[in-house]
Parts: C-alpha cells; sequence; structure tokens
C-alpha cells in the first residue's frame, strides 16, 4: 500500500501525459482545412513580438500574401518599371508622376473597398519612413511624392514633388505597401500634404520643420501594434506565434478564384540549417534560397524538391583598399585574378547556389548580357587562370620572385591577410581555396575571420583590411550594381548641380580613384554612375558599357560567383508551381508564393 | 519573522547596488562593439536578397529611433528611465518597448529552463546518492561515466546533436516554435500537449547539460557525508540502512539547494546557445538577434534581466538556506 502511495504522483503526471498525447491530434485547432500551403518568408522573418505593422522594421507581416502593394517587382535589369500587378490593375507613367488604376472589386478584409483614400494615406505614410528629406536628396533620391490625386473612384494619380527628377520615381511609388486608411488613418494627421509641401519650402527653417514634423508621425506609424490585420491581399493573418504565422484565405480578395490554399504556414528560421530541417521532412511546399552544400542539396532533392533556378543579382567578390599598397596599382588586382580559379573556388565556396563570375564587369553575368553588345562581351577579359600572365604583371610591376616567395617592389616579402566574416560559411569556405591557391604561387595568405557582419562593416569603413570578401552587383539595376564600386558607398556624392564629388574617407573604403583610363579615353566612374540615376533605362546604354569595360579592365574587385537564386518546390500537396520555363522567371523567383497565387501558379494536387 | 527581514534588507540593498553597476556595465559594454544598428540592419536585408532601395528604405525606418546623444547623456537618459521601470524602445523594433519584447520571451525561456533543471536536479541528485552509495558496484562506475559525459559535452553540441537527430533525421519531434500555430492558445488539453511536445527537445537538452553537474556533485557530498561520524554512530546504533540513506541525502543534498537557486539564474544566461540551436523563441533568441542588430536598448535590456535573475537567485539561495539549515541560524 505504502509502495502505491508513492507511486501516485509519478502515475498521475504519466496518466495527464497521456491524455495531452491523445488530445493532440484532436479539436482545438483553428481550421480543418486540408489545403494548408506552407513555407518560410526570407526576408520578412516572424518575430516574436513585433507587431503586424509593415512600417516597423522587424514587423510582422508577409508581402504578397496579406501585406499589398501596387505591383511587384519582375527585376527586369533594362526596365526598372516592370512589374506584376498587385492592387494596381494598370498604370501609366509619365515624365511626371504615375496614374494608377486599381483592381476592380478591391477590398480589404473586413469588407471595405480599397480606395484612393487609402493609397494617398499609403503615399504620405512612406514620406514618414526616413524618406523625408530637405534640398536636393529630396528631390534625387528618395520617394519625392508631391501630390497625390483621385482621379475616379479606381483611378488615382501620384505625381512627383516640382522639379523631382527622379526616375525611379514610378518604380518606388508601384512598391510601397498599401494599408487601410480605417486602421493608420488616425495616427496621420489630416495636415500631413501640407507639411509635405513645406519640405520644398526656399525657407530652410520651414521645410526642417516639415521633416521633423514627418518623422515623429514616423515613429508612432512604426511602432503601431494593430490590433488586427486588415488585409487587401489573398490571405490574412489569423495567428502569429513566435516561431510560425497563420493566414487564412482572404474572402475579400479581388482575385479569389485563383487563390487554392485555404490557409499559409509561415514557418520561422533562424540559420539556413533550419530550412534544410523543414525540407528534409517534407514540412515546405516551398523554399526560399539557402546557401547549401552539395550534400544538404542531394537529400533534399531525394526528399522530392524541384530545384528552380534564377538570377539573382548578386555576386560575391574579393575587394581591396586601394589606399593601401600595393593594391592601388591595376596590375596588382589584374595579377591576383589571374591567380585565382573562381571556378575550383566556387565548387568549394558556393556548389549549389552560384556560379563561377565569368564575365567580370561588376554587373552579374545575366545583367551583362543585356547591356553590352556580343562584341563588347568577347572582348572582355575573362582572366582565366594564369600564372604565367600573373607573374609577368606583377614583374613588370616591379615585384620579384625570391625562391617560392613574391617581394614587394621594396624588396620586403609580400603577405595578404584575406577578411572574411564569422558564420559566413560560404565566404569563408572560399577563402580557404583562395588562400591555398595564393600560398602555392607564392604570395603567403591568411584567412582571418570578423565575429560579425557589423563589426566587419565598422572595420572595412576605418580601413582596417586591405583584402575582403564583399558583396557587389547588387540589385537588377546597372545603377545599383555601380553604386556599389564608384557611388555612396564608395565616397562619390552626386550634387544638385550635376557635378560629382569624391571624398577620399568617412565611411567608404575601396579607395577607388576618380578617374581610370579606358582604351585611351579617361573617364570618370564616379561620374558615370551619378548619372546613371538620371538617366531613363534606354539612354544608360554608353555609361553602363564604359563602366563594364573599366571595370573589366582596372579589376576594383575580383568577383568570383555570380549567386544564383536557387528556390525549391515541392509537388506532393500542390502543383503547377513556376518553373525554369515560366515567363519572368527572374520575378516570379524573387517574390513570395502569393504573387505566383496571384499570377495563376500553385494548384491543388 | 525579524531575523529573516534583518538578513533580507542587507542583502537586497548589495542586490541593488550589483544591478545598478552590471547595468552600468553592460550599457557601456554593448555601446563599445563595432557597428551600429543601420548599418547592420542594411547589409543583413542586402544578404537575404533584398534590393538596395527597399534596404534604405527599411534602415530608414529604423534610423529614427537610433539615439544620436553624447554617449553619457544616453547613459543618464537609461539610468533615469530604468529607475521609473522603462526599459526604453528597442531599435530593431521600431520603437515597440523593450519590456514588451522582453515579456513576450521571457515565457518560453523561463518555463523549458526551469522544467529542465528540475529533472536535472531530481534525476542527477538521486543518480549522485546511487552513485556514492554504490560506488564500488558496476552501476556506480556507468552512473558516474554518464555524470562525467554529460558535464563534458559542450551544451551548443549537445543541441545540435539532439536536433539534427530528433527533427532532421528521424522527424520525431517539432522545432522553431512553441506550439502548433493552428491551435488556439488557453488552457486546452491539444494546446498545452502541443508546447510540450514543442518544448522537449530544448528541455531535453537542459536537463541532460545540468545533470551531469548534478550527479557528481551530489555523488561526491554523498561519499562525504558517509564519512561523517553521526553516519558511523547510525550504523553502530543497528539503524535501518533506509534511515541511515535519509540521514545521509539530507545533509548531502543542502549545498544542491543553493546551487539550485543560483543554477536558475545561470540557465538565463546559458539560453542564448540553445535557443539559437533549436531556433526557439525565448529571451536567448531575442539577444542573440539584438546582438547582430546592435538594437542597445534591447541588449541592455536583457542583459539586465539576466542579472536580476542571478541576483535574487542568490539572495534566494542565501534565505533558502537558512531556513533548511538551522545551523546556519545561529
Amino acid at each position: 500500500m505504502n509502495r502505491l502511495h508513492r507511486l501516485r504522483a509519478p502515475l498521475a503526471l504519466a496518466a495527464c501525459a497521456g491524455l495531452l498525447a491523445a488530445c493532440s491530434s484532436g479539436g482545438g485547432k483553428t481550421s480543418s482545412s486540408q489545403l494548408v500551403y506552407t513555407s518560410v518568408d526570407a526576408t520578412n522573418p516572424i518575430t516574436a513580438g513585433a507587431p503586424m505593422n509593415p512600417f516597423n522594421a522587424s514587423g510582422n507581416y508577409f508581402p504578397s500574401y496579406d501585406t499589398m502593394q501596387l505591383g511587384f517587382d519582375k527585376q527586369n535589369p533594362k526596365d526598372p518599371d516592370d512589374f506584376f500587378p498587385g492592387l494596381a490593375a494598370s498604370w501609366t507613367i509619365s515624365s511626371t508622376g504615375i496614374t494608377v488604376k486599381l483592381q476592380p472589386g478591391a477590398k480589404w478584409s473586413d469588407g471595405t473597398p480599397v480606395t484612393p483614400a487609402d493609397i494617398k494615406l499609403s503615399m504620405a505614410i512612406a514620406l514618414t519612413q526616413g524618406s523625408a528629406t530637405v534640398g536636393a536628396g529630396f528631390l534625387t533620391q528618395g520617394l519625392d511624392v508631391g501630390s497625390v490625386t483621385e482621379v475616379d473612384a479606381s483611378t488615382v494619380q501620384i505625381d512627383q514633388a516640382a522639379g523631382g527628377t527622379n526616375l525611379n520615381f514610378a518604380r518606388l511609388v508601384l512598391g510601397q505597401y498599401i494599408v487601410p486608411s480605417s486602421v493608420y488613418g488616425s495616427l496621420v494627421p489630416s495636415s500631413i500634404w501640407s507639411t509635405i509641401d513645406d519640405l520644398a519650402s526656399a525657407d530652410s527653417a520651414t521645410a526642417s520643420a516639415a521633416v521633423t514634423k514627418l518623422n515623429a508621425i514616423g515613429k508612432a506609424v512604426s511602432a503601431f501594434s494593430p490590433a488586427k490585420d486588415v488585409s487587401a491581399g489573398p490571405f490574412v493573418i489569423a495567428r502569429v506565434n513566435p516561431g510560425s504565422a497563420e493566414l487564412t484565405r482572404n474572402p475579400d480578395f479581388y482575385a479569389l478564384s485563383k487563390i487554392v490554399p485555404s490557409e499559409v504556414i509561415l514557418r520561422h528560421f533562424s540559420g539556413n540549417s533550419d530550412i534544410w530541417g523543414y525540407m528534409k521532412s517534407g514540412e515546405l511546399d516551398s523554399a526560399p534560397y539557402t546557401s547549401m552544400p552539395t550534400n544538404i542539396l542531394d537529400s533534399v532533392l531525394k526528399t522530392g524538391y524541384t530545384r528552380v533556378d534564377s538570377a539573382s543579382f548578386v555576386d560575391a567578390a574579393i575587394a581591396f583598399n586601394e589606399s593601401d599598397a600595393p593594391y592601388g596599382q591595376a596590375a596588382v588586382r589584374q595579377a591576383l585574378a589571374y591567380v585565382i580559379d573562381r571556378q575550383a573556388v566556387t565548387k568549394v565556396g558556393e556548389p549549389v547556389g552560384g556560379t563561377a563570375a565569368s564575365d567580370l564587369t561588376g554587373m552579374v553575368e545575366s545583367a551583362t548580357k543585356q547591356w553590352l553588345t556580343p562584341s563588347q562581351i568577347s572582348s572582355l577579359n575573362p582572366y582565366s587562370p594564369d600564372q604565367t600572365k600573373a607573374a609577368s604583371l606583377l614583374t613588370g610591376a616591379g615585384f620579384k620572385k625570391s625562391g617560392s616567395q613574391w617581394l614587394l617592389p621594396d624588396g620586403t616579402p609580400w603577405k595578404i591577410t584575406l577578411q572574411t566574416v564569422s558564420g559566413f560559411s560560404d565566404w569563408n569556405a572560399a577563402a580557404t581555396v583562395v588562400s591555398s591557391e595564393l600560398d602555392s604561387f607564392g604570395i603567403p595568405t591568411q584567412v582571418k575571420l570578423t565575429s560579425d557582419f557589423a563589426t566587419y562593416k565598422t572595420d572595412m569603413a576605418a580601413g582596417k583590411y586591405a583584402v575582403g570578401f564583399w558583396l557587389i552587383a547588387l540589385g537588377p539595376s546597372a545603377s545599383a550594381a555601380y553604386q556599389r564600386l564608384y557611388g555612396q558607398d564608395d565616397g562619390y556624392t552626386a550634387n544638385a548641380n550635376g557635378t560629382v564629388t569624391h571624398a577620399d574617407g568617412g565611411g567608404n573604403w575601396q579607395h577607388t580613384p576618380t578617374s581610370y583610363t579606358v582604351n585611351g579615353t579617361a573617364i570618370d566612374p564616379g561620374l558615370l554612375t551619378a548619372q546613371l540615376a538620371t538617366l531613363s533605362a534606354t539612354a544608360q546604354q554608353t555609361q553602363v558599357q564604359q563602366l563594364a569595360l573599366a571595370t573589366n579592365e582596372q579589376m576594383p574587385v575580383i568577383p568570383i560567383w555570380d549567386y544564383t537564386n536557387v528556390n525549391f518546390t515541392y509537388d506532393k500537396r500542390f502543383t503547377d508551381f513556376p518553373g525554369a520555363s515560366s515567363p519572368d522567371i527572374n520575378g516570379l523567383m524573387y517574390n513570395q508564393p502569393g504573387v505566383w497565387m496571384m499570377q495563376g501558379y500553385v494548384k491543388a494536387k | 519573522m525579524k531575523t529573516l527581514i534583518r538578513r533580507l534588507l542587507p542583502k537586497l540593498a548589495a542586490g541593488l547596488v550589483m544591478i545598478w553597476a552590471v547595468a552600468s556595465f553592460t550599457f557601456f559594454l554593448v555601446h563599445a562593439l563595432p557597428g551600429n544598428p543601420g548599418d547592420a540592419a542594411y547589409e543583413n536585408y542586402i544578404l537575404a536578397g533584398m534590393p538596395p532601395e527597399q534596404a534604405q528604405a527599411k534602415v530608414a525606418s529604423i534610423y529614427g529611433f537610433t539615439s544620436h546623444d553624447p554617449l553619457l547623456a544616453q547613459y543618464r537618459g537609461y539610468i533615469w528611465r530604468l529607475l521609473h521601470g522603462d526599459l526604453g524602445q528597442s531599435i530593431s523594433y521600431s520603437g515597440v518597448p523593450v519590456t514588451h519584447v522582453l515579456r513576450a520571451a521571457a515565457p518560453w525561456t523561463i518555463f523549458p529552463a526551469l522544467a529542465g533543471l528540475i529533472i536535472a536536479f531530481l534525476v542527477g541528485t538521486s543518480g549522485g546518492a546511487l552513485a556514492a552509495v554504490k560506488r564500488s558496484s558496476r552501476w556506480g562506475g556507468v552512473l558516474s561515466m554518464s555524470g562525467s559525459f554529460f558535464a563534458g559535452i559542450p551544451a551548443f553540441v549537445l543541441a545540435l546533436v539532439l536536433a539534427f537527430l530528433f527533427h532532421t533525421e528521424w522527424n520525431l519531434l517539432p522545432y522553431g516554435d512553441t506550439s502548433d500555430v493552428t491551435l488556439t492558445p488557453g488552457f486546452n488539453g491539444p494546446y498545452i500537449a502541443s508546447v510540450i511536445q514543442h518544448a522537449v527537445l530544448p528541455v531535453a537538452t537542459y536537463a541532460l547539460l545540468a545533470y551531469g553537474g548534478w550527479l557528481l556533485t551530489m555523488k561526491s557530498s554523498v561519499i562525504s557525508v558517509l564519512g561523517d561520524d553521526f553516519i558511523l554512530a547510525a550504523e553502530l546504533r543497528g539503524l535501518h540502512p533506509r534511515t541511515r540513506m535519509r540521514y545521509v541525502s539530507r545533509n548531502a543534498i543542502l549545498p544542491m539547494f543553493t546551487m539550485f537557486a543560483l543554477s536558475i539564474g545561470y540557465l538565463l544566461g546559458g539560453s542564448v546557445l540553445v535557443e539559437n540551436v533549436f531556433d526557439y523563441p525565448g529571451l536567448g533568441n531575442v539577444l542573440f538577434q539584438a546582438i547582430g542588430a546592435r538594437d542597445y536598448p534591447l541588449m541592455s535590456g536583457a542583459f539586465l534581466l539576466i542579472t536580476v535573475a542571478i541576483v535574487l537567485a542568490n539572495i534566494v539561495a542565501d534565505l533558502l538556506y537558512t531556513v533548511i539549515d538551522p545551523r546556519v541560524r545561529r
């Protein structure tokens, strides 16, 4: 009896556990739907405790699922205004602005229609999110909205501020988050448009006061936590857990017939291995890009996933601080480009999500092919591995070889410290191969890790690293790609009068020169890059070609691989996913599956 | 009662001074980290594949929440707000109060860490007592070996192995959340079962990590008590071995209670690694993200919470010792 008495507590616990386990497959679910689409939103991860607000930097909002834009970017390098329709069914772009026709029947999930007033409010809010600056910056860089006019109940005209010359204006407008005035309206004073007008005031005090007011409104909007999600997208958030979100189909969505899943579950992730784990157990219907080694790729494919490759418009490169000898010499950078076998490095560093850089123009290969003529492409130096050419270039620059070691022109041994970041597994693996190749060529190379990326960036800006890994060729547009090399990131400032000044220091670190001589012609890369921002895509051709040829010759960076946007789809529960042959595949894969569904993809199996 | 209060007051005062000192130290420490919230966020967005203009816009939205005052002025403001119970606004959460973020995450650290600690304590101390008594037998050796084995495994490695085996390889246990999101939170069977199921891996990690320490310490404590005169006297008096064992256990477990209270505080600090591996959304995960984002107010708030937990655990341990060991009260 005594023994039984002692066993009572453990038995009770075991009974409770059994009961709970028995209940676990039973009721309590918010939905018994069979058509649950599960994925991960890598660019908008779920953040525990954050509000359901697209203007919050960590907000729990999911573009194309619940959060809508007027359109969704197709990632077209030569046409920045090429978008999939979102809340805008169509649009016309003029020199002063954009006129948008809203989707017929567009409604919020509370049943009220999406109106021009919602668009007007959303544009005003967008201006409070750090875009509000005075002077030339306001008119050339940000979302320089001057007015939003209701043309009719479903048409709205959005114009740039007087004097605005931003060629990306339409693109910026189309990409803004549109929020309901019934939820966000109370956060924005009715006088906001007169405050926005004040930004362009000739009186600097008035303009500065307007910036202060708008920023204060922006802070209130960012920190706002709506009680529930009111969405105009195909889904609406039902619940956000600390590690996942449940979205249910929005019965008021304007194209409901195209949306097959009745529910979407988005999982949180903190590292690539989380996504690999979800895929290995077949939990995800589609998975975003993750850097992965070949053995993981094999196991994922074995589970039944289909790989979909598209362009990603980012390059991993080795960059130089040109103010640090001997990296200011083009011959040195060119010689190193001949020593590094990019195929071999990519095979180890990014075997699945990368292809060895081939054109070395400062843009990814797919963009280079669109901007340059075939004859220009064939004239590019591919820098195929060639140690003889490397040695010849170095000898010509005054370097000598003593035994197996290269010496600098002053006779001291040349050693390289190749800097990379802890946790960036692809860069680190690549760095070991580069180091080994340089070692065997006669330049002892040490790989050094910085603890995290924030420290890396700060140390680079402070000029602490001579050679390090760096991301280049950002974004589909040539303008964005060259900004990374010869724009603000490298100390160039575009002035309102059309000139460009270069401050060699203060945050930039590559210290590229203000002038290159290419084929006997002197060019100013900073000026050309600044001009790209003021020219239409069709008028940019000459500048882009000059910059591409100059970059190929001068090698301010050695591109190692173009990242490939490798996504995965799993057709066990759904079918008709976008595939390699789908039109606009780059844009589809760049966007979340909500866009795929709006385009008619993703059907029940 | 008066004695208790007399003992408590100086400890509370010392605890407050300690909290102020640690809060000040961590404030300056986190601000000394290289990098700033804007730069950290921008490059992270780029790495996630966001186009530069969108990344710039997102960074602009957190810029307004980053203080640009001189550091000493920021420190004065921080201490003043602390005195009013305000931990400030998170930068990476665009102005959401730090207390809100910590409050949302705290239960998901306290529950698994405490559960793991209790399991480890119960199993470890029982195993330690057994290993001491049976130290000459094969079972005693196996128990001691198991203690040394788990005490020697780094937290990160153990968590990775459990995650790989039980989630990735065998798909037996969930991962990366606190419950099935489709279940309605509340006091209902399916939800509670789901919470328990999702907590199994972190709880098992905490328990296995702490188990070895408890076992080995308890074993050595029991061996030490077994050699005491009063045990010899009890044996000579012919007391039943179970009664003798009760005497031994009660005396041997005294230092364990102090360690138990202290462990609660330290477990909160140790949650950073475990939660990161399991992507379990507790305080450790919040702190990890905050460091990467250079979210100074959130980092300071999380460090402060850990400090307060450790200081309070110390005070409770001291008081507990007074209560359970009458000799200390003399």
